[in-house]
């Protein structure tokens, strides 16, 4: 991976070679490209080769529809209405300029997978014909001019992105610059009310903000549960599983412009009464009218909950319109209320409480969802809950986000990463360049607030009154195997928390100069910043810098912040395929993978690895399909050092305790949060307990996926055969064909 | 007692042959459901085809329509009939079952590809019309007969007899008759068509592959337990039997593939096809009889784990069947 580390890659020839000419089908080139990209599985250079042929057949794609400059694909995309009178202007005005500034060569910073995606998902196509409009540097610079006022502007954020140094989220490469730029990722709506009207207008809004290729947190604690009294009709309610379905089947049915389906979490509170039915509806037996296929689940959970459990104590469940209290109140307010509802017997029932974090835990292990977000955590060290009435209801589809909601405002967040492994050689990391990228990064950041499309009218006045963002990052992992570090190290969790205190730092003090030029966002008298607390200072140890902690506090104090909130680390599932890197803060879950996604399936290969084999002559074909077989693995290959497998472990075989620690460790200089995936080969409830116990204790706000491992998996089709072993005698062992296929993990007990 | 000594052995206490009851719960852990493959994002792609690939498709259709109900059905009439183990019992009854959710699969394919009912109605009839879909069926039914009439395996003779069935419904039927239909619907994958179809794929691949694993393994068994059953005349009958297969899946794919289509022709399937009957003849201890390379570069991806996200489609990973109680001092 790593794609921006090469800069002066030669153009591969192809490999059909002189046949490759003019009269060559577009079918017969696509096919070239194809059999390129399967060929990366012996040799990873080949993703280059295929992606310069893609970037090849691109260009003469795009010239078909009479598009061979940057003002030109500009004016037809115009004249085809996908573009804005702002946009299709600007460029028109500074033509000459922005042409000269387009660097086609910069295509070869692309693997293929990343150029294959930028050209199935983003390039602008025209509406009739289907073809390719733009070129994909003319892509990251309509990108750049959607959000610039100057040319200096645009050639600043162009040579960012086509550096692959920083990529602003999905939402806005689709739709910078557009008729319609609706720029956010993520939307958290507060739960409906606890009626028909609210409910019904709850999934209009959500399918208006679906729509525009953004993702769906909401909050469904206020819900009355089943069996309560319905007043108007002397009926009793179902309960919040019929309104999920709809929701399920609404979310299902907006078609992000044929790019990808709506997606939406829900987030509920473990003392709602039908909780135990919520954490069913991903299951994938029982009756299929109380499942929900497409939604996500998240469990909001207060502090109360985890001591209970802890204490083995038992657990209160509420019917919301009974206890309506419960929802706006975190800390000790939450305690107090919740014990006092629970001494009055206005509890629906009482469950152990390990009884219901054991189902919590069953529904993580076999559908990953049910994510464990920290209710009190979340709000406890929120710069916009200093005033009382301002709570964190939820968090959004990928647990990053942690705004402030209500029943007029829907949270937005805008989001960008960093892509740390343009940051970083075998020297060390380049902390100087880290804060000019920032620094850029920031400022187009809190553009796009300005420039985005809002779908609703909750959304528009929310983010133009707390103006958040959310700056993360993508190729930690390549930074780790660039310089060495094993994930688990001391050195990668010191060099992780300096960069991710470098990161807070730097956005801060540019947000500090925004509010300087253009005034702090209008409601900065709420926050916690304007009452001289910065996020850091939640957490007494974290103070690695204070000197620059006390600068920037004495500066906010002055100028107040554009941004109620700046950092946040997204999945950036699609952009770092885009950046060639791995994603966000992540280890590799395997040295060998494929990616399935809409445009079909596509191998990944650890290049890092590849080198390292490939310098002391150890790429071999027995070597490939040993870590095939191994399912990703090498640590049962024998012959490698210890070294080398130990930086290379996956996901699986990392201490998922390290990976919380450097996400701890981190938090201080989060102040939203991080999409933090897990990973468990085999889970037990017993694991997985003890795992969610220390991520609470250890202080973070939320976790999102659970990652496990099919329990059985295909017979290997390229991966030579292995005789039947010779001493079947015992045939209590006959299952040794398949020892040591990872993918088999209840099977082979040979690796753990 | 050997595993395949007439009888209905209900001991499961103690167990002779843990290793199949493990099978059988592994398996348990991957249910899955049909109404969890979205196959309704195929249609867009199915108005894209060309006359040739969509004459590909329902050919693919046709076939999948009856494939797993024979071998549900021989596993019924010849194989639970024999393997004398109750443990060895259950991991059949538990196949049986992930073969009626595989019929359920292709008849919801069917029902979503085919609108009309006369269409419907051929694609079932195609084991008597289609002569490429003929010939399969026919050797199938040739091998479920060929021990239909016995009652108990008695002598050397009749247990070779079975050993050729199991050999045949694993390693020809499932182990090469299928992963052909596969790869179809792979390479279809890999050119951006058909995700719905091949995201189920996915799941009906992992059950095979386990099914063709499982009978492997009681041919281990039987070899380990009665080792003079196999001799160069059974080595011979097998690899007769796997030319034969070879054979008839190549007519199949002439009639799929026609004059070839990009990335795919009948040549190249032959050579896939010789490739996966070494692999199965070598699982089994027996030499090669083709010694050809795989050409089919996409059917490597299918050997790695796959990464996905939700915002594209369902990853496939997760496991059912998840033990212990809660505790806080486990090692993670």
């Amino acid at each position: 991976m790593g794609g921006c580390a090469v800069p002066t890659f030669q153009r591969a020839r192809s490999p059909m070679g002189e046949q490759m000419t003019d009269s060559a089908t577009v079918d017969d080139r696509e096919l070239a490209v194809r059999e390129a990209a399967a060929r990366v599985g012996a040799d990873p250079g080949q993703s280059r080769v295929a992606a310069a042929l893609l970037a090849e057949l691109i260009r003469d794609e795009a010239a078909g529809e009479g598009v061979d400059t940057f003002s030109s694909s500009v004016r037809l995309a115009h004249e085809q209405g996908l573009l804005s009178d702002e946009t299709a202007a600007f460029v028109a005005a500074h033509a000459a300029e922005l042409d000269a500034l387009v660097d086609d060569t910069a295509d070869d910073r692309f693997e293929y997978f990343g150029l294959r995606t930028v050209y199935d998902r983003y390039l602008l196509r025209h509406p009739h014909t289907r073809k390719v409009i733009e070129r994909p540097q003319h892509f990251l610079m309509r990108v750049a001019c959607g959000l610039s006022d100057t040319v200096d502007e645009a050639a600043r954020l162009y040579e960012l992105m086509s550096r692959l140094e920083y990529l602003p989220s999905s939402p806005t490469l689709f739709n910078s610059g557009a008729r319609r730029p609706q720029l956010s990722s993520c939307f958290l709506l507060d739960s409906p009310r606890d009626e028909l009207e609210s409910i019904y207008e709850r999934y209009g809004q959500v399918a208006r903000l679906s729509k525009y290729a953004g993702g769906i947190g909401i909050s469904w604690s206020r819900i009355r549960s089943r069996g309560s009294l319905i007043r108007g009709t002397n009926g009793t309610s179902n309960g919040i599983v019929p309104w999920l379905r709809t929701l399920d089947a609404s979310v299902a049915a907006v078609n992000q412009g044929g790019r990808r389906k709506g997606a939406a979490c829900v987030y509920l509170e473990p003392w709602h009464a039908d909780v135990e039915e919520f954490l069913e509806l991903r299951d994938n037996t029982g009756e299929d009218q109380r499942r929900t296929h497409n939604l996500n689940l998240a469990n909001w959970i207060p502090d109360e909950f985890m001591r209970r459990v802890e204490a083995d104590a038992d657990w209160s469940l509420f019917d919301p319109k009974e206890v309506p209290e419960l929802t706006d109140l975190w800390g000790e307010e939450f305690d107090a209320a919740y014990r006092r509802a629970e001494a009055e017997g206005r509890y629906v029932r009482q469950v152990p409480a390990r009884r219901l974090y054991g189902r919590m835990m069953r529904t993580l292990a076999q559908t990953g969802n049910g994510w464990m977000t920290f209710k009190d955590a979340a709000n406890r060290t929120c710069n916009q809950t200093a005033e009382p009435g301002n709570v964190v209801h939820l968090s959004n589809l990928c647990t990053e986000i942690l705004e402030v909601t209500g029943d007029t405002e829907t949270a937005v967040c805008n989001l960008g990463s960093v892509n740390l492994a343009c940051h970083v050689t075998p020297d060390g990391f380049d902390f100087a360049k880290l804060r000019d990228t920032v620094r850029v990064a920031v400022r187009f950041l809190d553009r796009t607030i300005d420039r985005g499309y809002y779908p609703t009218p909750e959304a528009a006045a929310t983010n133009a009154k707390w103006r958040p963002i959310g700056l993360g990052v993508m190729g930690l992992a390549d930074v780790f195997f660039t310089l060495r570090l094993p994930f688990d190290s001391p050195e990668a969790l010191e060099l992780s928390t300096a960069i991710a205190e470098e990161i807070a730092l730097t956005a801060y003090n540019t947000s500090a100069d925004l509010a300087e030029e253009l005034g702090a966002h209008p409601a900065f008298g709420q926050t916690r910043a304007a009452r001289g607390v910065l996020h850091p200072d939640h957490f007494p140890a974290a103070h690695r810098k204070p000197a620059e902690w006390n600068a920037l506090r004495r500066r906010v104090a002055e100028v107040g912040l554009r941004n109620s909130l700046l950092v946040a680390i997204a999945p950036t599932a699609t952009i770092a395929s885009i950046a060639g890197c791995y994603e966000c803060i992540e280890p590799q879950v395997s040295n060998v993978f494929k990616r399935e996604t809409l445009s079909g399936e596509f191998l990944q290969i650890n290049r890092y690895l590849v080198a390292d084999l490939r310098a002391v002559g150890k790429w071999t074909q027995q070597i490939r399909d040993a870590i095939k077989r191994g399912g990703g693995s090498i640590q049962h290959i024998p012959g490698l050092d210890d070294e080398l497998k130990r930086l290379y472990r996956t996901a699986w075989e990392i201490p998922q305790k390290a990976l919380i620690d450097l996400a701890a460790a981190r938090t201080p200089y989060v102040d939203q949060s991080q999409s933090l995936n897990l990973f468990m080969a085999t889970p037990t409830i017993g694991k997985l307990s003890s795992m969610y116990a220390y991520a609470w204790k250890a202080g973070l706000k939320t976790t999102y996926y659970l990652r496990s491992r099919p329990a059985t998996s295909i017979a290997q089709t390229t991966v030579a055969a292995t005789a039947p072993a010779v001493t079947v005698g015992d045939t209590a062992d006959d299952t040794a064909v398949t020892a040591c296929s990872l993918e088999n993990p209840e099977i082979c007990e040979a690796c753990q | 007692m050997t595993l395949l000594d007439p009888g209905m052995d209900l001991t499961l206490r103690p167990m002779r042959y843990p290793g199949f009851y493990e099978r059988f719960r592994a398996a348990i852990r991957n249910t899955w459901t049909v109404e969890e493959v979205d196959l309704a994002s195929d249609l867009p792609d199915l108005d894209k085809l060309t006359p040739d690939e969509m004459h590909l498709v329902r050919r693919l259709v046709a076939f999948f329509a009856t494939g797993d109900s024979i071998v549900a059905n021989n596993l019924v009439l010849n194989l639970y009939k024999h393997v004398n183990a109750p443990e060895a019992r259950l991991y059949l009854s538990r196949q049986l079952f992930e073969e009626a959710v595989h019929v359920q699969f292709y008849l919801t394919l069917l029902d979503t590809y085919l609108k009309e009912d006369e269409e419907r109605r051929q694609a079932f009839a195609a084991i008597e019309h289609i002569p490429s879909i003929r010939q399969k069926a026919e050797f199938c039914f040739k091998w479920i007969d060929s021990i239909s009439q016995l009652d108990e395996l008695d002598t050397a003779e009749q247990r070779r007899a079975f050993l050729l069935n199991l050999i045949c419904f694993a390693a020809c039927i499932e182990g090469l008759f299928f992963y052909g239909a596969f790869a179809y619907v792979y390479w279809l994958r890999s050119r951006g068509l058909l995700n719905g179809l091949a995201s189920g794929t996915n799941w009906v691949f992992r059950d095979e592959s386990m099914h063709m694993e499982f009978a492997f393994s009681v041919v281990d068994t039987v070899r380990a337990e009665e080792p003079e059953l196999f001799d160069d005349e059974l080595t011979a009958q097998v690899t007769e039997m796997l030319e034969e297969a070879v054979a008839a899946e190549l007519a199949f794919a002439h009639d799929l593939c026609g004059d070839g289509l990009p990335g795919m022709s009948a040549t190249d399937m032959r050579a896939y096809l010789e490739y996966v009957a070494d692999q199965r003849l070598t699982r089994l201890g027996m030499p090669r009889r083709y010694g050809t390379a795989n050409p089919f570069a996409f059917m490597e991806l299918q050997d790695v784990q796959e990464l996905s996200n939700f915002f594209e489609r369902r990853v496939s990973a997760y496991q059912v069947g998840i033990e212990g109680s809660v505790s806080f001092d486990e090692d993670f």
